[in-house]
């Protein structure tokens, strides 16, 4: 059915001037006999739509005639996306033969008060420092923060490898905006650790066009809901990156000339990012648990993006660079990382007092290095030589060698019971380990 | 009468001529306002987006925008001044850079041109300026190492065939140095070398052209230079079409490296650029797809399953040590890892001056050959809690540190200093092994 003529031209936007009038926002337009040009409806009037292109609008000529291609983009709702690859469009891309069984559209509603299940139990991750810092449950929502380069994607990995490895739950991985060499290196992992068959990855990687790095997360969230709402499980979702669907949707405002807030970002991001978090939740069918990451740009905590997608996570992990500098991994700043569970009714009384005496003896730590650094060592008093020594103890204990970054560490990875470290951690800080050199916590599992 | 009929024939005779000339000019349209580095020009009401354009035979450009009555036109070479009413011409074919064979161990751009003999190639080929992303599946895993020669790069933070590994650090901290040794060291290894110089000044890139012909590496390296006094476009375009070079070689199964020099300047280029044509200015006022800028160029870089690969060094400028501003945080988040140097301690004697604390290879060990990951990981780690060490420890008194203390310092002193290397004086892997072997023979007398 023939839609109209392109108009203008843009990287990202086209406009069609409408010889038909039955359109809607959201409809998939392309050039007739020409399947290479592919455009979304974003934004209709009288006598010409706008819309964004799927792909590169290079070689695009103005007045090529435009055709409607379906109502909406389509999404594999059954068990045929376990084990395969798709694009950020619901095309399958990992070069196998694909047979459809049944198309959804993408878009969803989020789920209702109603619906919405807040109650679960505990879900360990075999990580020292985020069992004890910030532990979650099934349904958890746990952003990973981090600047460039501290690690976010290997503990994305470490996750999982721990969690989803040895769960029966089936699993999403969703990148969005991030690299193609690690999207690839995850499938060859998953399919040589025989891990592919129980999940389903959908990419929108950096080098794609920002129409694509924005979709890749609705696309993979249909299929989280299928297996929830469908298949009745508990479904993990790993996002990575979530940052870069609003950054993408900055893009695609800016082409579009819509005005922008500060940084640049667009003036609906709150409600962009709320359509699709109020959609990662767990209801009557099943529990989503969600692990995404949240890269900060500039090593900007205070950025906009960040903080308005961190205030709908139930827990947070920061990665910090100073520590990632001293080569302790995973690099987590232990005073930014938190979760609900932090509380001395869902944790326990005793995980809970650890926890606080870890701080308080980290923070005088702090304090002491900076004293340290006009006096040295000998001017402080005993107790504070304690804490000290105790303290530097403890953040060496927190690195932890992980199972994916053997290749780095050259030390297998280790997974460690809660209960171990609970006991480890109240042993350094009653003084048990006293004697023994701070170098022999470092990338260790339990102390043995 | 017979004069003015004279006349007119002659008008038509004359386009006939230019039409017959340019065998393949299409449509004529006008220039009516000229701006620095575009024009804006009415008609060509059938031009596709990316075409190429002549103006008056006085400039040349392609498509950039496509509007509802006029289309802007970015310049990339202008010989005349423009004025508006002057005619352009379209020449139905999109926008490409000319590349030739011949061009190894010659200083070229990407329009063709010997700038060193100063004319054009004569067997010229049509590169696109850019082609689609490569796709994840056609991707391989890095694992083949790609040694630079340099104990601190190849031990500590090794780079493989088709990693992206920045380079980044203050003026006069030896960024280009790296580069041009890990170019050198790649004589007689099957690699193709491309060094991309942005606008960099005419000596620079001639003090370049002479250290590498001077050192042999002439025979497989070219350069590919845009100058700081150039149309700001030609700057923009010089890495992608640089990459696509790289890309066409990359599918006939070559290695090739390339350093790009620096993407800071490339960064500031598209923003001149991008606020000139009016783009809401986002954070630092670069516009919102700057990440994109990067991404879609340096996600070229990869290992191809069909053998082939690109390297891609992109080295970046940073101002008073801050790796973490924007431009800076985005690329690292790009790329595989970072080589970070320090003017401190540049200024100390240390040569390469590697903050050995924040550079990172995600790709790690993989690329190692195994006694390398092993020695590698072992200095690495042992560095790394020395420098830590050796901070908090500055003003305490030797003597009165415990025994193992004092032997650590004292390792960890001899493990830094023999990564001291002087520039052009690559080590070949057993070499580097051999500088360390003591770690190894000291472990097991420590164990007995």
């Amino acid at each position: 059915m023939q839609i109209g003529k392109i108009i203008t031209i843009n990287d990202i936007s086209v406009e069609i001037i409408l010889s038909n009038t039955d359109l809607k926002i959201g409809n998939i337009l392309e050039v007739e006999g020409n399947s290479k040009y592919v455009f979304e409806v974003v934004e209709i009037n009288n006598i010409s739509a706008i819309c964004v292109s799927l792909y590169s609008t290079r070689g695009l000529q103005k007045g090529s005639v435009v055709v409607k291609k379906s109502d909406e983009l389509e999404v594999e709702y059954s068990d045929k996306i376990l084990g395969r690859v798709f694009d950020s469009y619901g095309n399958v891309i990992d070069g196998l033969p694909f047979e459809s069984e049944k198309r959804v559209k993408v878009s969803n509603n989020t789920v209702s008060l109603k619906s919405v299940k807040v109650d679960n139990e505990p879900l360990w991750t075999g990580i020292k420092v985020i069992d004890f810092f910030a532990p979650l449950e099934k349904g958890f929502k746990m952003g990973l923060l981090g600047g460039a380069g501290v690690g976010k994607t290997v503990l994305i990995k470490e996750l999982i490898h721990n969690i989803y490895a040895s769960s029966n739950s089936n699993a999403i991985f969703v990148g969005a905006g991030e690299r193609s060499r690690e999207g690839k290196e995850l499938y060859e992992d998953m399919k040589s650790s025989n891990l592919l068959d129980k999940m389903a990855m959908v990419y929108g990687q950096m080098g794609d066009n920002p129409v694509s790095r924005s979709k890749s997360v609705a696309t993979g969230l249909r299929m989280a809901e299928y297996l929830r709402d469908e298949k009745k499980q508990d479904v993990l979702i790993f996002i990575d990156n979530i940052y870069r669907f609003i950054q993408a949707k900055a893009e695609i405002a800016t082409d579009l000339k819509e005005l922008l807030i500060e940084n640049g970002y667009p003036s609906n991001m709150a409600s962009e990012i709320s359509q699709i978090e109020e959609r990662i939740n767990s209801n009557e069918n099943g529990s989503i648990t969600s692990f995404q990451a949240i890269y900060i740009p500039a090593d900007d905590l205070t950025d906009d993006a960040v903080q308005t997608t961190m205030s709908y996570m139930d827990g947070q992990i920061v990665l910090d660079r100073k520590i990632s500098e001293l080569g302790l991994y995973p690099a987590i700043n232990v005073f930014k990382s938190t979760s609900k569970l932090v509380d001395a009714e869902k944790i326990g009384e005793r995980h809970y007092n650890l926890v606080e005496r870890v701080l308080a003896s980290l923070t005088r730590y702090e304090e002491l290095e900076e004293i340290i650094a006009v006096l040295g060592i000998e001017e402080l008093s005993e107790e504070d030589k304690n804490i000290f020594h105790r303290s530097r103890k403890l953040r060496n204990y927190f690195s932890q060698p992980m199972f994916v970054a053997e290749s780095f560490t050259n030390i297998k990875g280790e997974f460690v019971d809660i209960k171990d470290v609970l006991n480890d951690v109240e042993n350094i800080l009653d003084g048990k380990y006293d004697d023994v050199d701070e170098s022999k916590f470092r990338y260790i599992g339990k102390i043995s | 009468m017979k004069g003015m009929c004279d006349m007119e024939l002659n008008k038509v005779d004359k386009k006939v001529e230019d039409i017959k000339n340019n065998d393949n000019i299409y449509s004529v349209g006008k220039v009516i306002k000229v701006n620095p580095y575009t024009v804006i020009v009415s008609g060509l009401n059938d031009i596709t987006y990316y075409e190429e354009v002549n103006v008056a035979d006085k400039a040349k450009g392609f498509v950039f925008a496509v509007g509802k009555n006029n289309i802007t036109i970015s310049l990339v070479e202008v010989n005349e001044k423009i004025n508006p009413g002057d005619e352009v011409y379209s020449l139905k074919k999109q926008f490409k850079c000319l590349f030739s064979m011949d061009s190894m161990g010659k200083v070229i751009d990407i329009f063709g041109n010997d700038l060193i003999a100063g004319k054009k190639f004569d067997n010229l080929v049509e590169v696109p300026v850019e082609n689609d992303p490569i796709p994840i599946m056609d991707r391989g895993l890095v694992t083949r190492e790609f040694l630079t020669g340099i104990t601190g790069i190849d031990m500590l933070y090794p780079i493989g065939r088709g990693q992206r590994q920045l380079i980044i650090g203050d003026k006069k901290t030896g960024k280009t140095q790296i580069a041009l040794d890990a170019i050198v060291n790649q004589k007689d290894k099957n690699m193709v070398c491309i060094y991309v110089a942005l606008g960099k000044t005419k000596k620079e890139v001639k003090d370049i052209y002479y250290e590498l012909t001077k050192r042999g590496a002439a025979s497989y390296t070219i350069i590919i230079a845009s100058f700081n006094d150039e149309l700001p476009n030609r700057t923009y375009l010089t890495p992608y079409a640089s990459l696509s070079i790289a890309e066409s070689m990359m599918l006939d199964s070559y290695d090739v490296l390339v350093v790009i020099d620096d993407l800071k300047k490339h960064a500031d280029v598209y923003r001149q650029i991008s606020l000139a044509s009016k783009k809401t200015p986002g954070r630092d006022a670069y516009p919102s797809d700057i990440f994109y800028a990067h991404s879609k160029l340096l996600e070229k870089g990869c290992q191809h399953k069909d053998g082939g690969s690109i390297t891609i060094l992109p080295i970046v400028e940073t101002k008073a040590s801050d790796i973490t501003d924007y431009i800076s945080t985005n690329i690292i988040s790009i790329c595989d890892g970072q080589l970070v140097l320090s003017s401190k301690n540049f200024a100390k004697g240390e040569k390469p001056a590697l903050n050995y604390g924040l550079s990172v290879s995600r790709l790690g060990g993989n690329v190692q050959s195994p006694e390398m990951k092993k020695i590698g990981s072992l200095v690495r780690s042992k560095l790394l809690e020395y420098l830590e060490v050796r901070d908090i420890y500055e003003l305490a008194n030797i003597d009165e540190m415990s025994i193992e203390l004092q032997n650590r310092m004292k390792e960890g002193k001899v493990i830094l200093d023999k990564l001291g290397q002087y520039k052009f004086s690559p080590k070949s892997k057993e070499e580097m092994i051999e500088l360390y072997k003591f770690l190894e023979v000291g472990d097991t007398d420590a164990n007995r």
